[in-house]
């Protein structure tokens, strides 16, 4: 009994943790959701799982259940690995904003009008706007100005 | 300064060069641009030679990613740049030195004779020269993927030499940073139903280019990429 409510406990984070997830990545809540709940049911009635785990050629419920963990841990993976990306993707758009802002344009390079930048380094301020236009001279680099 | 058939049509061509170490060949690939008239913006991708310090007396522009990101994201930084400073005309190019100056004006042409938004370079429509054969297995089987994913037809779909509108290039949504872009600039051009073009180019295959294309082992990545890209927002 106490090992049931430990293992429906985690189960019951997973699941609460495939809903949080949801706006960001529905295959993976779809995904977590079923194998936890699949995995709270054997919990429950093991004798359900030996059973099954015999017609799938396993032959015991408890390694039966092993297995859905182990596919649990496999989708969370999974979601961290996306989660990397996003995160990536995140420092991509924070190097491309600071790599804009410290071009080093021509002398002769026309001011950029400021409501064509804005569409493209959301969050700068106005200034880093303008330094871009105005600011660096041709073949200066952002070591060179600093 | 710019080819007089074009600057009827378009007042400004940007060529946006992404770099990364590439300290061998970037001079003479910047020069070569600059002295066919063409704006050239090196998108510097955190290089750890002096890749940076070669480009800057030569380019019309210099942008530096703070850190190493990837060809794509450095394309994405590229365009957006000429974006802002107000391109007709984008056109990608790599540094490594294996594409042709002198096939930029065929590009840009058939943008114009066809009315199209983007114009693609094809090494499988001209003579390759040097193209090993394991690279042209990998390529067909890039394009096999692209044109069973996408709907487009191509014949090489992992070309860096491009050109597009200013429309074209504000259609795209590029989020893949590295080699995997290829597949998702096409996925993107099929996405917007803007009209495109393939142009016969020439690839230049040198030890150094092989060196620093692409490797087997890329292919793998890149699936994975896409696929992981399809299955998050």
């Amino acid at each position: 009994m106490i090992a049931q409510v430990v293992l429906s406990l985690l189960l019951g984070i997973v699941l609460l943790y495939a809903w949080a997830q949801y706006r960001r990545s529905p295959i993976v809540t779809v995904l977590s959701c079923a194998v936890s709940l699949i995995g709270f049911y054997f919990v429950w009635f093991p004798s359900h799982a030996t059973l099954v785990a015999e017609f799938v050629g396993i032959g015991r419920g408890a390694d039966l259940i092993l297995y859905v963990w182990a596919c649990i841990s496999l989708v969370v993976l999974l979601n961290l690995h996306l989660k990397l990306r996003t995160q990536h993707e995140l420092l991509t758009q924070l190097a491309r904003s600071i790599a804009l802002a410290n071009a080093s344009l021509p002398e002769d390079a026309r001011p950029t009008e400021p409501s064509r930048m804005s569409s493209l380094t959301e969050g700068q301020t106005s200034q880093s706007r303008y330094r871009l236009a105005d600011g660096p001279t041709r073949g200066q680099t952002a070591d060179q100005r600093a | 300064m710019r080819n007089d058939h074009f600057s009827s049509t378009w007042s400004s061509t940007w060529v946006v060069c992404p770099a990364y170490n590439e300290s061998s060949a970037i001079v003479s690939v910047i020069t070569r641009l600059r002295q066919a008239g063409y704006d050239v913006v090196v998108v510097d991708d955190g290089s750890s030679d002096d890749t940076l310090e070669l480009a800057s007396p030569l380019a019309s522009a210099v942008v530096s990613h703070p850190v190493n990101l990837g060809q794509g994201a450095a394309l994405k930084t590229g365009i957006d740049f000429a974006l802002a400073q107000g391109a007709d005309v984008i056109v990608t190019f790599d540094t490594d030195g294996q594409h042709r100056d002198s096939d930029i004006p065929r590009l840009l042409d058939a943008l114009v004779r066809n009315q199209a938004d983007f114009a693609l370079g094809s090494r499988f429509l001209s003579e390759p020269l040097n193209m090993p054969r394991m690279r042209r297995v990998l390529l067909w089987g890039a394009t096999l993927f692209t044109v069973a994913t996408t709907g487009l037809r191509l014949t090489d779909t992992h070309n860096g030499l491009r050109a597009m509108t200013r429309r074209g290039a504000q259609a795209l949504r590029l989020r893949q940073n590295r080699m995997a872009h290829a597949s998702e600039l096409l996925a993107e051009i099929a996405r917007s139903r803007l009209r495109y073009v393939e142009v016969p180019v020439t690839i230049d295959y040198t030890t150094y280019s092989l060196a620093k294309g692409q490797r087997t082992g890329d292919f793998v990545m890149i699936l994975v990429d896409l696929l992981a890209g399809k299955l998050y927002r």
